[in-house]
This record gives C-alpha cells, structure tokens and sequence, in this order.
C-alpha cells in the first residue's frame, strides 16, 4: 500500500481498522470529530458497524455490549468527553473487557477550549475512573507511529483483557504526515473463550459484569487485577531515547511536545548543551528503567508538558531523589514554542555555556 | 485558460491543501492590486486556518474576513458577515477559501445569488495522496458532491499533491499531473497548474525539470518546523 497523507484522527481511524477493529460507538467533539467522519464512511466498507451513540455515556457502555461479544471495538472523544466515559471504562476494567479508547486532548478544565493540551496525565495514568484499575496508555509523537501503537493498543487490550487509552493532543490529531500501513500477521492472542457469544447448550452460561456482592469475593478480584497490573508493568513498558547517551541534562517529553524539545535540544547543542531526552511511549506503565540508568548520571531533569505539571510528578518518583527534577509547562491550549524550551534548557543548565 | 477572475474560490477535498494555496493566491493579489480580501469560510478544520495567519496577511497587505475575537477559535459552524461587503464592491479582489468536502462547500451554497452574476471561478485543489481521492473517480466524485451543494460550476483544477516538504518525489507529484490531466479531459474543466512549496528543493532535487510549477509559500506551519 503507497503512502498516504492523512490527518492523525483519520489515521487513528485506519489504523484501528488495519488492527481488526469490526466496531466503533461514538459522539463527535472537537478536536478529534474526523476519527468519528472517517469511522463513519470506513466501517461500512468493511461490513463493520458505525454507530453515533446520543452520549459519550452511551457510546463507552456499547463498547462495553461489544467487547463482552469479543469483536474489536473502539471509541473515542476529546477530554470533557472523555471524562464522561469514565464510568464506561472502570466497569470495563472491573469486567475485564479489551477495548480501546483514544482521548485527543484540547485545553481545560471544564469545557475549556478546543485548543491542544497534555493535562488528562493525571487521569489516564492514576485510572481515570472509580475503584483500584490502571489502563495501559499509549502516547504516539509523530503519525506513523499512531499506526504502529494503535494495533498495539488492540493486541495489549485482547492479551491482558483491559481497556486500553490511546492518548494524544489535538495538535497530534489535527496535523497531516505521510504514512504507510502495513499488512502485518495479526498476533496470535488467546481464544476468547469468555465471550457472551451464546453457550448452544454446551456448557454453563457466561456472565460479564463487574458487579461483586461478596466483600472477600471483591478482594480477590482486586489481587487478581492488581497481579495482572504487575505482569504489564514488568512486560509492556515502551520509551524512546533521544541524544541521551553523553547527555548532563535530560529533557522528558511525550506525545507532541517531544518533538519540540527535540528541535530545542538540538539547539542547545549547538550551544554547547550536553542534553538529551527520555520519551515514555507508555504513559502508564511509566517507564523507570531509562530513569535509574541516567538519574546518577545527569545533573538535572526537566519536564516538558502541555499541562500545568502533571507527569512530573512520575519523573520525580522514577529519579527518587537522585536529581533536580524541574518542569516548564504551558496550558490552556498554549502551544510552547521553540525558543521557550530552549530557555528552559539554558536555565537548566545555570544559563548556558 | 482564464484565472485572473476578481473573485477566487478554493474548494477541494479535506486536507487538499485550499488554505495554503489561498494565502498565496491573495498574496499575489495583493502585489497588483490596493484592495485584497481573503475571506475565511472554513466550517470544518478547527486548526491549521487562514485566520490564524491574520498578522502576516496583514503584512502582505491582505485583509482577512473571518469569524472574530474569541469567535475565532469557538467551535462554531460560523462565517462573517463582511463577505458581503467585498462580493458585490467591484474594486476589491476576494479570495474565498472554503472548507474542505461537500461538507465545507455547504458554507458557500448560501452565496450562490450573489455570486453567479460576478466575475468569479471556482477552482478545485487536488492531492491525490489523501484518502478517497486518490483515484480520478475519486476526484470526480468529489467535484460532483462539491458543485451540488454549492451549485457553482467548477472552473479549474490545480494539483498540490504532496507528502510535505520532507517526502514528496517527482514520481508523486506527476502521479498527481496525470489524474489532474484525466478528470481535466473528463469533465472539461481547465487544469491550471501544480503548487509546490518553495522549501522543496531542501529536500528532494528533480523538480526544476517539472512543467507549469507555481512554488508556494508555506503558513500552516508546525511548532517544530519554524
């Protein structure tokens, strides 16, 4: 297949059908309404189903009715919307129902705006929803690699049976890149021998639901989610390095964001900076491993975010004390600039060399 | 082939490229002519709009009508009214960029009164390396869905095919010419010429050899390319 310039919305939207994604319930909110147009001519063509539900409530518990029946399916929206759907996805957590749920971020709180913004971080990575759960969140930079984590996203949700986030901003969702889908072997994944497909009288009948009267009966359902939580962070934790080997001060950036302060590291660079970057590609698990490499090693972090400080907090516990860890931030829909990171950086570094 | 009417108007399939090739378009005006207005009807993208280029427009001496202040970036399906006031007034030049697919061009229907006795042309912007227009099928239904809801008649075809600066090959661009050159037969629309932009001789050489080029500059910029 040749290459194709899409915007990342639609190519969240192929991607998902390249991944097997038969059904897609959802309620269009800016920036993120072309993932739902695009859904919405594609699936059709594909014998799949689109649905426009009456409320992002409605579409995250069809997704739910979906999932329970073992199709791959998918919803997504933009954060005031996504916060509706929490509801949705601790009982999807709670059943241990794959799904996958993408969130393209625009600036809050409340109704905001529909500029783009990284301030879900406390949301999508501490459960979002009620009771103890984690969702796997995926934060793609550029377009291509949406193509690459959507799938993931699929095969995560299917192996660990979770729903998981697929998190982006609006600017990720709005901008255009080339991109090429691959025809790759679908992952071999356990049957889904759970789902509600009928029992034709050959065994006993199933059940989905999150619903646990016994109080010890709950518990155990808590160790077994909580053990299942453990083996993706030990197995499913992704991040990307950038000039970071000789670096004395290392940016952290994700989505986006990253690819500003890629442009700014390299900048101070040519100033003599010796900085580089940690990209966590999991938001949750959070990568710790590249932290514990380099937090001896570097004489200060800093956290760059579309948010007022959120993942900063995770880069503090990773460093554990081991370094300085500082943050420059923009919000509100605020694109930081270029030259501001670099000033970040060059103060980072006791105002440049 | 006659693109020098005093109204322009930029159609196109979403993502096609229309608000590029608009600013540019208006710029040009603007070197021969006192009064230039690029008129911003786009109902459908909430980034990436000739709006938010207004400062630098003003520069080029273009001004710009579009939905104002915080109506700007409100979300709203809304268009200004002073496009009334450069349709009708002869000494102005108006570039008319509308929003991409049937979709945006519905904006547009709503002036098909005031401009079918003016001298306008409605140009249709093609980049055949987006979804569902890759194919001179595709552009055509495209065209068809687009002169129904406007119910304007297209007038000429431009061919901005492209992958961005970075990855756009000759091989491509003239991928581009050749459907350009087939839907222009078909349907016995003029095809006008193909948009590059100025940078892409940074990237990928070859181009130089490529007939009726027009190089454009490029405003939707992301924070990382400035």
């Amino acid at each position: 297949m040749p290459k194709v310039l899409m915007k990342g919305n639609e190519v969240i939207a192929e991607a998902a059908i390249h991944a097997g994604c038969k059904n897609f319930f959802g309620y269009p909110i800016t920036p993120q309404s072309e993932l739902v147009a695009y859904m919405a001519n594609r699936l059709p063509e594909i014998d799949g189903l689109f649905l426009q539900a009456e409320s992002e409530v409605a579409a995250i518990n069809m997704v739910y009715g979906a999932a329970s029946a073992g199709v791959r399916v998918m919803t997504s929206s933009s954060s005031p919307g996504f916060s509706l759907k929490q509801e949705g996805v601790s009982y999807l957590a709670g059943a241990e129902l794959p799904a996958v749920i993408v969130n393209i971020g625009r600036g809050g709180p409340g109704l905001g705006n529909i500029q783009p913004a990284q301030s879900d971080y406390f949301q999508v990575t501490k459960g979002g929803g009620h009771g103890d759960y984690y969702t796997p969140v995926l934060a793609p930079s550029t377009l291509q690699e949406i193509v690459e984590l959507t799938k993931l996203a699929f095969d995560l949700a299917d192996e660990y049976r979770t729903p998981v986030v697929l998190l982006g901003d609006g600017m990720l969702g709005q901008m255009m890149e080339p991109v090429e889908f691959t025809e790759e072997d679908m992952k071999v994944l356990p049957e889904k021998k759970w789902a509600t497909t009928g029992t034709r009288g050959d065994g006993a009948p199933k059940v989905i639901s999150s619903l646990e009267l016994n109080d010890v009966n709950l518990e155990n359902h808590n160790h077994t989610l909580q053990s299942k939580y453990e083996v993706i962070k030990q197995r499913e934790v992704r991040f990307d390095t950038y000039r970071a080997d000789d670096a004395e001060y290392m940016v952290v950036a994700y989505g986006t964001v990253s690819r500003i302060a890629k442009s700014a590291i390299d900048e101070a660079r040519e100033n003599g900076i010796k900085i580089g970057m940690i990209r966590p590609i999991t938001l949750w698990p959070f990568p710790e491993k590249p932290f514990e490499e380099y937090r001896d090693k570097v004489k200060a972090f800093l956290s760059v975010e579309m948010s007022a400080g959120q993942m900063v907090e995770d880069v503090r516990l990773a460093v554990n004390g081991k370094a300085p860890v500082e943050f420059f931030g923009r919000t509100g829909g605020v694109i930081p600039n270029h030259s501001e990171v670099l000033e970040a950086i060059k103060s980072l570094a006791g105002g440049g060399q | 082939m006659n693109h020098n009417k005093r109204i322009k108007i930029l159609t196109g399939h979403f993502g096609s490229g229309k608000t590029e090739i608009a600013i540019n378009l208006a710029i040009e005006e603007a070197k021969a002519h006192d009064k230039v207005a690029l008129n911003d009807l786009d109902v459908i993208n909430p980034y990436f709009r000739s709006r938010d280029v207004e400062g630098e427009l003003k520069e080029y001496g273009v001004e710009l009508i579009a939905p104002k202040g915080l109506l700007a970036t409100a979300d709203l399906p809304i268009v200004s009214p002073e496009i009334y006031r450069v349709l009708k007034n002869q000494s102005y030049r108006v570039i008319i960029d509308v929003g991409g697919d049937k979709d945006g061009a519905t904006a547009l229907g709503q002036y098909y009164n005031d401009l079918k006795g003016e001298d306008y042309e409605l140009i249709f912007v093609i980049n055949a390396n987006r979804p569902y227009v890759s194919t001179t099928e595709g552009v055509i239904n495209t065209i068809k869905q687009i002169e129904d809801v406007s119910r304007l008649k297209v007038t000429g075809l431009i061919n901005n095919t492209n992958y961005g600066c970075e990855h756009t090959t000759v091989e491509n661009v003239l991928l581009g010419t050749e459907i350009a050159e087939e839907v222009s037969k078909k349907l016995e629309i003029p095809f006008l010429y193909t948009t590059l932009s100025e940078k892409i001789g940074d990237h990928t050489q070859g181009f130089e050899a490529l007939n009726n080029i027009n190089y454009i500059k490029r405003f939707m910029t992301l924070p990382w390319e400035k």
